[in-house]
């Protein structure tokens, strides 16, 4: 390409994941935080792979059981993260009942599915384009966290919800599930390194011109 | 990324150059010359901000940090919600929200609830504070780069925001059934997501480890 721009990694460089340094990657150690140098994550999309397929085995137990055991009054419910939205909705409270669906439901499948296909761009076995895969990334990054919304209900529903024989409400499995979820895919979008599909376009692109290079972390 | 103007204000730079930056999101390897106050470098590359000079940095971080520690400790003192139901009254506070889970028997939620509403904003707090308090008079405190490298591992944990929304939830849910009140704690809590979000982004990764290379030579 006419405007090839040095990488750090060409250099043998790496730039401090934790205080923005850029050193020799030799070093080993940031000269100036102390924090273990790389010129790219070690292992990173299997790392990334594993916890995706932690979540995702945690994400059927997560909708499956139930967050919560309600008693009013002698009667028991234990709504699973579904039947819960649902009640909103049949109560006619819409937008909450949306945001209970996208931060619970809807973010951990888009950010496993997301992550997942940047693997696969990172190991050359899909080539989308870059501007898509930086808004996918920061997304994952973003929205995460989101998911932890139900966890904090339950967590303050049983805090609060303590009357005695009138009404209480007590955690249940379907919550350590969840939470298991959504810590997980947080794991596996920072394990995740994106200088890897920056790597795969510039072997595309080089592939022509010059033999590609044997590079190997 | 290549600017001829001077910059009107900036961050000392150290004196053991080459100054250079590596994108984060690409690898690319940019010379890294300082930009004028309010602006950020982007990458020639991929777009992403590499690094910025944000407009009276310590000041503003160590006011907001300041402000965000006095404000966990009123969130602390004063109760959340009230609820009111038959004759029985309860208070949610974030002691309680973590203490009542492990209580019923779910430690590990009620840890991470603990970590995420209680921990990890008081680390960054304390951290933030304790990092770039002592930089305004141009010194580093004894130990800042390991407290500002686990300041910013903390920060994707702290999920106050995140807690504000479980509690609007909750506040529909239980709407119906009784009689909610604000207290002080909830006010509280509110003002230290938004002090903790100014914060953090008050003064820019590349500045504050300049700065502290700077306060050691
Ligand atoms: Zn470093
Ligand atoms: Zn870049």
């Amino acid at each position: 390409m006419s405007d090839h721009l040095p990488k750090a990694i060409d250099e043998g460089l790496a730039g401090c994941h934790s205080c923005g340094k850029v050193s020799p990657a030799a070093l080993g150690r940031c000269p100036r935080c102390g924090s273990s140098l790389h010129t790219r994550k070690p292992a990173s999309v299997q790392r990334t792979v594993a916890y995706l397929l932690g979540a995702t085995a945690l994400y059927i137990p997560a909708n499956l059981l139930p967050v919560m055991t309600m008693t009013e009054w002698g009667d028991v419910m234990e709504p699973t993260i579904l039947e819960g939205m649902v009640e909103f909705w049949r109560r006619e409270a819409y937008p909450i009942a949306l945001v209970i669906f996208v931060a619970s439901i809807m973010i951990p499948l888009i950010k496993i599915v997301a992550l997942g296909w940047l693997c696969a761009a990172a190991t050359g076995r899909v080539k989308p384009s870059p501007r898509v895969l930086g808004r996918i990334y920061w997304l994952t990054e973003l929205l995460g966290r989101w998911s932890m919304v139900d966890i904090f209900v339950v967590s303050i529903l049983v805090a609060l919800v303590q009357f005695g024989t009138v009404m209480t409400v007590s955690p249940r499995s379907g919550a350590l599930a969840f939470a298991g979820v959504v810590v997980l895919t947080m794991f596996a979008a920072t394990s995740f390194d994106p200088r890897l599909l920056w790597d795969q376009l510039d072997l595309g692109e080089n592939s022509d011109t010059i033999p590609p290079q044997t590079e190997s972390e | 990324m290549r600017r001829t103007r001077i910059a009107r204000a900036t961050w000392p730079q150290p004196s053991n150059g080459p100054h250079r930056v590596a994108c984060h999101f690409c690898d690319t390897l940019h010379e890294a010359p300082a930009v004028p106050e309010g602006t950020a470098a982007r990458c020639r590359r991929c777009g992403v901000v590499l690094y910025q000079n944000r407009p009276a940095s310590l000041v503003r971080t160590t006011a907001f940090s300041l402000a965000s520690l006095v404000l966990i400790g009123i969130t602390h003192s004063f109760p959340f919600l009230v609820m009111k139901s038959n004759g029985l009254q309860t208070e949610l506070s974030l002691y309680r929200a973590a203490h009542e889970l492990i209580r019923e028997g779910s430690v590990v939620i009620g840890c991470g609830v603990g970590v995420f509403t209680t921990v990890a904003p008081l680390v960054m707090a304390v951290g933030l504070l304790y990092v770039n308090a002592p930089l305004l008079w141009g010194r580093a405190a004894p130990g800042a780069r390991v407290v500002a490298r686990w300041t910013a591992h903390t920060e994707p944990w702290n999920m106050t925001e995140v807690f504000l929304l479980g509690v609007l939830v909750s506040l529909m849910k239980l709407g119906s059934m009784a009689e909610l009140v604000f207290g002080v704690g909830f006010w509280a809590f509110a003002g230290l997501m938004v002090c903790m979000a100014a914060a953090v982004a008050g003064i820019d990764r590349n500045e504050l480890w300049d700065r502290l290379e700077v306060a050691d030579e």
